[in-house]
This record gives structure tokens, C-alpha cells and sequence, in this order.
């Protein structure tokens, strides 16, 4: 874990990835915000045909697209709002990430890690498991010292998606 | 089943009273095996949008009710659908969904078919010792038996014993041209779909489309962020949903069905300028005129009985039904755009669908989980009469009225009144087109 903010490196963004499923499990929303900078990107393509991803979010549909933190934020105030009848009872989520590949970008002020991921969950609704799997990009900076997600891009691969999934589902 | 145990399941008393759905048409295994048979192979079904196959030999594959089928430019740049299923052993012959293609070939045993569905060779074949009578069946894919337009709209039947598609149709088409006539080329689908699965029954979404009462309470959560974005973080905020469309500054809106099972909600939109088309505005009203540019720039929902469903609201998203079981259906959904619109509009455009109507968006969800509820109250056997299609039944009148008229359509039923009104009158003519064919003999 990141126990010295003041260190920049590969290890410190991969944990960061690791930390960030952590936060999500565990319902710590706003620890989760936390992480990201306030201008974050925060992007899943959907597919536009068997094999291909759209690539261009202003031209092309995404499943989720957002420029800032503040539309991650309401994605968690609708969650605590209770209002929501989708997320009123979220399903219990279990995030496993892999085959974690880090490399820099710009000699060292960022970094890109690839990574893949599994989410196991839970439907407690209908008693049903239900499992969802793709890759992760994430592209961390470091702000003060301390390591903060610039972007973030998941890949779903198995889109064929359950009606109850949110925020914590990806 | 016979047709007067299908007749119990929806009883009119009157076009001004009660309106009764036993529940048994959401949860009887044995009425969704007969809907598929008298509904999705009997009647008119939308099978996808011309303008994904532009090309001689494009072609998609897709589902007509649960059979596969393909659609298909050949040479001459004529369309076709066929039974996606090889003559010989069955086997699916494009594998794809999508593609370009002068032939296709069965994977199994190699029978080659061209673009217009004739066989063009099956491997092999002379030294096979086939009989003569082998020669005398037809090997070429098997046409879906209706099979045409509505400028660029495919519908395909799996019965010829139909009207033709344009006297199916019938005054729905003023809508279609409403979301069609919105770019001086047509509309397109933006690159990019998805596709998500619901554990209910298809005749809630089919409901839900044009459902307004649900919406201030399903909906309760999407409405508080899009006031909380209005507030707190307006700068940075995506401005997505015109919640005046809800009625809050009066304007007027209403309900029309049309025979056939289609539907129609309908309203003002107080606030045009958030409609992503409003910088083509001079454009449009000089090529539609004032009355169809202000029905434009209001919003709509529509049904096309049984799969089509248009949501003209922020921006405008198409959906496609296809029931799987009595308890779970599959949704295609698409974001529907003016050809060749500019930028800016079309990433207004897209932030608008993506939070709204997205499964992964803030509204969606709302509704399915909704679908699923019902479903699982529907366990509840000992209740068998639903109470949801009575709203409005005491103000809702046949025929023509002024509105009507500036549209030029002839509803079968009509109502208007406040975004409370909450009408449920207009889910009946989905019901009374339910019960036509469900009780006509096979």
C-alpha cells in the first residue's frame, strides 16, 4: 500500500489500481473519489461490433463517459441517496485485478498501468451470482507528492449486461 | 388454449371504464410460447434500419421472434431476409453479426449461398448419387416471407396472411417522421450499441415506454442529481435532462394510440434550446414548416407494436425487444442521430443518451430493477387482475381533435392534461392488438 506518498514509481501506481477495487468493494466512496483528480477522465467504450471497441467518445457511443470527477460523485450521491431503487440494494461486488503491467509516460511525472479484471457479484435481490470481466487503463499523476488517477478506461468484455450492475459492478 | 381462456386474460368493459390484464400474460410459460407463435411469427416485426447494410453484400444477422434471420444486399443493391439456417443440416450460414460478403458458406458442409440467398453450389454434389428427387427442393435459403421499408425502417413478418406495412403502420408514421426529418438526409446510428438482459417479462418494457406516471418516482434519483448539478456544480456539470419537460412550466401534453397496438406520448419541450438539433433550427422549419418544427422540438416516445420502441426526449434513443423467456428479455439499444450533424451536437448529443438511458447510465436501471420487481410480485398467484390501465379512462376520447389534426393523424384514442395525469389508457391498444392476434386460429 502507499505507505510514502513521496515515492513515484510503477509500484506506487499499481497499488493504486489495487486500492482503488479495494475502496469500491468496501463501499469507501469517498476514500474511492479520493483518488481521482478533479479533471479526470473516466471512460467505457461500448462495442460497435463483435470485435471492435468505438474509440472516439465525442463521436461515438459510450457506455459511460465522464470529464470530471464531479459525474463520478453522482454516480455515489445517487447511491447514498436511497432514491435509487437500482442501487438502493447494491449488489456485493468482489474486484480481482491481474496481469498488472506498469510503464511511465512522460519521463515520470505519469504513468500507465494495463491491467486485467474480474468482478464476482452478488444480486442479493434474486440470490443470483453474476460475473463481468474486461481490462483496465489507468494513467496515474502524481499531485503534491501523491499519486492521483488522471484517467481511467474499462474495457468490458462480456457486454451482454445484467440489469443490476452500477458503479462498483465494473 | 383455447381462444376463450386467451379471451379472460384482457377484458374491456369500455372504452370509458375499466380496462383488466390477468397477470398470467406476464408470468404463463405456455402464453409466451403461443405470443411467439400468433405475435412475434405473425405479425410485422422491426428487424433493423437500412442504413446498416449501405453496401452491395452488407449484411446483418438478426432475430425475427426467436428465429435467426439475415438481412441481406445482394448485387443489384436489393434487400433481403432470410431464414439464418443452411437448407442441408441447419447449421446458422452467417456466423456474424455483421459483414460484407458476394457468398456465403455453411460451415459444415460447405453449401455456398450468394447475396440474394440462391444456392450456388453444394460441394461436392456430383459424385453425392443424389436422387432425382433431391433436385425437385428448392436449396436456396428460405426468404422471410414479408419483408419491407418504412424509409429505411425494416420490418419482416414470418406470416404473409398480414396487412401490407404501410396500412400496419398507419398514423405511427407521423412519428417516425418527426425523428426522421430531423437531419435534411435522414438519421443514422451513432457507431457503438449495447445490449443488456432484464429478469421480467417483454410487456414491461413494452408498457414502460410510454408510461408517465412512473417516471417522478422511478426516476426520483436521476431527477435530484440533475437538480443538484444545476446548483452545486454547474460549470463543470453535464446538462443533460430538461426536467421542465415534466410539466413544471404547463405546456401541453398527451397520449394517442393507433390501431394495430401502437402508441404515442407526446409534449411540449418548455425548453428547446436543450434539444441537441436546436442549432439547426432555421434549417429545419425552412424544409418542415412552423407546425412539424414545434412538434419536433417537442418530445416523444413512441411504441411500434411489438419491438420498436423510440425515445425522442434527450436526444433520442431507439430500443428493440426481443423476449427471450416468459421471464427474462433481451434489449438492443441505440442513439439515433441526424445524418451529418454538426460536433457539437452530436457530443450533446451522446452525454445526453449515455446518462440517461445507458443500463450503466443513472435512469435505466431504475426502470429494469422496477421490471424485476414486478416480476417477482407476480409470484403472488393469488392476484390475478392487474389495476394499471384505468388512469385517464374517464376523460379519454376517440377520434380527431385540433392537436391531432395539426399532425395529421387520426388516433384511436386520445387524452392531454398535466404530466400528472399519468394517463394509462395508452397502454390498451398494445392490448387490444395483444388479444386480436393472440385469438386468431393458427
Amino acid at each position: 500500500m502507499l505507505t510514502d506518498p513521496n515515492i513515484k514509481g510503477h509500484r506506487d501506481a499499481a497499488d493504486l489500481v489495487v486500492l482503488e477495487a479495494h475502496y469500491l468493494d468496501n463501499r469507501r466512496w469517498d476514500d474511492w473519489l479520493g483518488l481521482f483528480a478533479l479533471d479526470c477522465e473516466f471512460w467505457v467504450p461500448a462495442w460497435k461490433s463483435e470485435q471492435e471497441l468505438t474509440s472516439h467518445p465525442d463521436t461515438e457511443l459510450s457506455l459511460i463517459y465522464y470529464r470530471s470527477r464531479a459525474s463520478l460523485q453522482d454516480r455515489v450521491t445517487r447511491i447514498r441517496s436511497g432514491h435509487s431503487i437500482a442501487s438502493a440494494v447494491l449488489p456485493r461486488t468482489l474486484h480481482s485485478i491481474s496481469n498488472i503491467q506498469a510503464e511511465p509516460l512522460e519521463s515520470g511525472t505519469s504513468a500507465r498501468v494495463m491491467s486485467n479484471w474480474v468482478v464476482h457479484q452478488y444480486n442479493v435481490r434474486q440470490a443470483e451470482t453474476e460475473v463481468l470481466f474486461g481490462r483496465y487503463e489507468h494513467e496515474i499523476g502524481w499531485i503534491d507528492g501523491r499519486p492521483v488517477i488522471r484517467r481511467k478506461k474499462i474495457v468490458i468484455l462480456n457486454d451482454c449486461l445484467p440489469s443490476s450492475l452500477d458503479i462498483c459492478s465494473i | 388454449m383455447r381462444s376463450d381462456d386467451i379471451s379472460r386474460l384482457v377484458r374491456e368493459e369500455s372504452f370509458n371504464s375499466d380496462f383488466l390484464v390477468d397477470r398470467d400474460v406476464f408470468r404463463d410459460p405456455d402464453i409466451f410460447e403461443l405470443e411467439m407463435r400468433r405475435i412475434f411469427e405473425r405479425t410485422w416485426v422491426f428487424v433493423g434500419l437500412e442504413r446498416d447494410v449501405p453496401h452491395k453484400h452488407d449484411y446483418y444477422s438478426t432475430w425475427l421472434g426467436r428465429q435467426p434471420i439475415v438481412i441481406m444486399r445482394d448485387e443489384h443493391g436489393r434487400l433481403g431476409a432470410f431464414y439464418n439456417s443452411c437448407r442441408h443440416r441447419g447449421a446458422l450460414v452467417c456466423q456474424n453479426e455483421r459483414g460484407n460478403a458476394k457468398r456465403h458458406m455453411c460451415p459444415y458442409h460447405g453449401w455456398v449461398y450468394a447475396s440474394d440467398g440462391s444456392n450456388i453450389d453444394i460441394k461436392d454434389s456430383r459424385c453425392a448419387s443424389y436422387p432425382a428427387a433431391f433436385d425437385e427442393h428448392d436449396h436456396d435459403l428460405m426468404r422471410v416471407p414479408c419483408f419491407d421499408s418504412y424509409r429505411g425502417f425494416l420490418f419482416a413478418s414470418a406470416s404473409p396472411d398480414i396487412p401490407p406495412l404501410r396500412e400496419y403502420l398507419g398514423y405511427v408514421t407521423a412519428f417516425l417522421d418527426l425523428i426522421i426529418d430531423q437531419g435534411p438526409n435522414g438519421i443514422e446510428l451513432v457507431p457503438g450499441y449495447s445490449t443488456y438482459r432484464f429478469k421480467a417479462n417483454w410487456k414491461l418494457q413494452l408498457e414502460n415506454c410510454v408510461d408517465a406516471y412512473h417516471f417522478t418516482s422511478t426516476h426520483r434519483s436521476f431527477m435530484s442529481i440533475v437538480n443538484r448539478r444545476n446548483s452545486e456544480h454547474a460549470r463543470e456539470a453535464l446538462k443533460v435532462m430538461d426536467l421542465d419537460l415534466l410539466g413544471k412550466k404547463g405546456g401541453t401534453r398527451g397520449n394517442y394510440t393507433f390501431k394495430y397496438g401502437h402508441a404515442v406520448t407526446w409534449g411540449d419541450s418548455p425548453n428547446p434550446e436543450m434539444r441537441p438539433i436546436y442549432s439547426s433550427i432555421d434549417e429545419i422549419r425552412g424544409r418542415v414548416g412552423d407546425t412539424r418544427t414545434r412538434w419536433m422540438f417537442g418530445n416523444r416516445n413512441l411504441t411500434v407494436f411489438p419491438n420498436l420502441q423510440i425515445a425522442d426526449n434527450f436526444s433520442i434513443q431507439m430500443r428493440v425487444i426481443r423476449p427471450i423467456s416468459v421471464d427474462l428479455t433481451e434489449m438492443k439499444i441505440y442513439c439515433v442521430a441526424p445524418v451529418g450533424e454538426s460536433p457539437q451536437q452530436r457530443e450533446y448529443r451522446l452525454r445526453q443518451y449515455e446518462d440517461f438511458f445507458n443500463v450503466t447510465g443513472m435512469a435505466t436501471p431504475d426502470d429494469t430493477t422496477c421490471y424485476e420487481a414486478c416480476q417477482s410480485g407476480y409470484g403472488a398467484t393469488s392476484i390475478d387482475l392487474q389495476q394499471g390501465y384505468v388512469r385517464g379512462a374517464a376523460a379519454v376520447e376517440k377520434g380527431q381533435d385540433e392537436t391531432a389534426a395539426e399532425i395529421g393523424v387520426v388516433p384511436e384514442s386520445r387524452i392531454s392534461g398535466p404530466f400528472e395525469l399519468g394517463d394509462e389508457t395508452v397502454f390498451r391498444s398494445a392490448y387490444r392488438e395483444w388479444l386480436r392476434l393472440m385469438t386468431r386460429s393458427e
